[in-house]
């Protein structure tokens, strides 16, 4: 094998980057199929970075012109025929609150029992079951969900509760509550599952019953993954849309109760968008609402990795 | 004598407490399985009677939408949808999982970047449905398209794919890339007959699964590709019907419930698949 000249390669710094391994043969085959895969990574990704700032380009003039952010997300209604326009979106964060409060309220206890179910206590067979049927509740599309939400909460809530229509806040939130278990759940199995064995074995040593080793032990050492759960479970309930759509009602009107109609954010855009021309100030500020909520999610997100490396890392 | 008594009922305490934990534990528990199946068992219970060879391979005919007449454009649709998605997301995907897990030597950039491809995978697809009405319905004019919607779906793809990719490339051990080049073979021979047949199952499981999401995921296809109607026929310049968009106009014109069901139940029976393929995936790379 021929050791190459490394001062002999043409691009310096990067030469280390596309070629780490010095000393191997670079045919012109081998150099290639680097370029190529490259190519094909910093495309793909530098594609998906583009996203992010298209919708921060759109969304720009509604932050910078007018009443601005505090406008648009406190002050103003959402009134976009009234002249001129007015266009604030507290209506719709109001109702994606709402609908995620109302599904982390029900999918967290729900979704960290099924997790030390999991973890703790499901016999071998079971627990290769409930697997399969958690990813299956993942994997159920949003409209199926709205549309099962849709056939059976609604005639139940007119019944139940005598409203005229029975699409709320509390339906959506109710079904939504559902398509976030999964992911609460896995995760949060994952992070007791995780837990050293060392740590267990002392507990049941000091004769501690599955209660207090799950409850003042293991959740304490899973922390940090539990709390992942819960942002996970939150970043999913924040971007879903369909079923929102289909289920709280679609109403602009600032949401007073659970059982009000509203419009989260996904919904307001979806509904809106193509009404709004192009340019034209609605479309911008469906935009900053996008971006808004974009940046929330993708701030837990990066909580979420952060969290995630101190669990592969050993601390807790 | 005092101490005794307290300290028996403490302990009857705690089996009490253990007894309603584990109680408590077992039947959330069984709720995680009640849920998926009582879900799936409705939709069949209630859908399956609506799916007739008329409704697979006929257009939609009539008004209201969806009163008579079949579901084909729609079925055709998403499918084709999909495939433009899956072309332009996997070559980028999986040579980009391939240019990190062999290729580069930089752990920074390797971190760096499956970090920003889990960012972008928990982005929300209706965030790439807005990319793709702003940027390639309206700016580049694809208007509303097959293909415009075929990108879109490719780009809620290509993070999933490439996080999925990336984690199967990375769970072949190091020692056959170690082995193979101590014999002196080229990298991308070593990758061709060593690492890929070891990680394609892997890489086929995240594929189906991206699939599968994509299929079914209404929102980005509401604002780049779908109407209500079309008599059929693909071209890449006019927009389809899906099914997931079709599901939800049908149930927002509140139009036909029974076709609504069999749409609905048709979107899962393909979740099943998908899921069925993936653990039999699983289970060929495990033997």
């Amino acid at each position: 094998m021929t050791v190459p000249n490394a001062d002999a390669k043409p691009f310096g710094r990067t030469a280390s980057l596309l070629s780490p391994f010095r000393g191997w043969e670079d045919s012109p085959q081998e150099v290639f199929a680097r370029l190529l895969f490259l190519l094909l990574l910093v495309t793909g990704v530098a594609t998906l970075l583009l996203v992010l700032v298209m919708v921060a380009r759109e969304a720009s003039p509604a932050l910078f012109t007018g009443t601005g952010l505090w406008g648009l997300l406190i002050t103003d209604p959402w009134e976009p025929l009234s002249q001129p326009a007015r266009l604030g979106v507290r209506h719709a964060w109001l109702s994606t609150l709402a609908v995620t409060g109302v599904a982390l309220a029900l999918a967290v206890p729900v979704g960290f029992g099924i997790g030390m179910f999991i973890a703790e206590i499901a016999p071998a067979t079971i627990k290769k079951m409930l697997q399969p049927c958690l990813e299956l509740l993942a994997g159920i599309p949003s409209v199926v969900y709205g549309f099962f939400g849709y056939v059976t909460l609604i005639p139940w809530f007119e019944s139940a509760f005598e409203m005229a229509t029975g699409e709320s806040l509390l339906a959506a939130g109710l079904i939504l509550a559902m398509m976030v278990l999964p992911f609460i759940a896995s995760t949060s199995a994952e992070a007791l599952g995780a837990v050293p064995r060392d740590v267990r074995e002392a507990a049941l040593a000091l004769g501690v019953n599955h209660c207090s080793l799950t409850c003042r032990v293991l959740v304490r050492h899973a922390a940090p993954g539990l709390f992942a759960a819960v942002a996970l479970g939150l970043a999913r309930a924040l971007g879903e849309t369909l079923a929102v759509l289909m289920l709280a009602g679609n109403s602009v009107a600032v949401p007073g109760s659970l059982l009000d109609r509203g419009q989260p954010i996904t919904a307001l855009i979806i509904t809106e968008l193509g009404e709004a021309g192009v340019g034209s100030a609605k479309r911008q500020a469906l935009f900053a609402a996008a971006l808004v909520l974009m940046t929330v999610v993708i701030a837990i997100n990066v909580v979420i990795g952060a969290l995630k490396r101190r669990i592969l890392h050993g601390g807790a | 004598m005092a101490a005794l008594n307290s300290a028996r009922r403490s302990e009857r305490m705690r089996l009490w407490q253990d007894g309603i934990f584990v109680t408590a534990v077992w039947s959330v528990g069984i709720l995680g399985f009640i849920l998926p199946v009582s879900i799936v068992a409705f939709l069949f219970y209630r859908g399956a009677g609506a799916i007739t060879w008329e409704l697979l391979w006929q257009s939609p005919r009539s008004f209201p939408l969806g009163s008579s007449g079949g579901i084909r454009p729609a079925i055709e649709g998403s499918l084709a949808l999909v495939f433009i998605g899956l072309v332009v997301a996997l070559p980028l995907a999986v040579g980009g999982a391939i240019y990190l897990t062999e290729y580069t030597a930089s752990d920074r950039l390797r971190r760096a970047m499956s970090f920003c491809g889990e960012c972008l995978a928990g982005v929300p697809a209706i965030i790439y449905g807005l990319f793709g009405y702003s940027f390639l319905v309206v700016f580049l004019q694809m208007r509303f398209s097959l293909l415009a919607g075929g990108i879109t779906l490719g780009l809620v793809m290509l993070p999933i794919i490439l996080i999925g990719a990336y984690e199967a490339l990375r769970a072949v051990e190091a020692k056959y890339r170690e082995a193979a080049l101590a014999l002196g073979v080229s990298r991308l021979y070593a990758f061709r007959k060593n690492i890929w047949p070891k990680a394609r199952a892997g890489v086929a499981a995240a594929v189906v699964l991206a699939g599968d999401h994509a299929f079914g995921s209404a929102a980005p296809v509401l604002l780049t590709a779908s109407v209500i109607m079309s008599k059929g026929g693909l071209d890449l310049s006019s927009p389809v019907m899906t099914l997931p968009s079709h599901l939800y106009y049908l149930v927002s014109e509140a139009s036909s419930l029974e076709q609504a069901y069999a749409t609905a139940l048709i979107l899962v029976l393909l979740l099943l698949v998908a899921n069925v393929s993936v653990l039999l995936i699983r289970s060929r790379q495990g033997r």
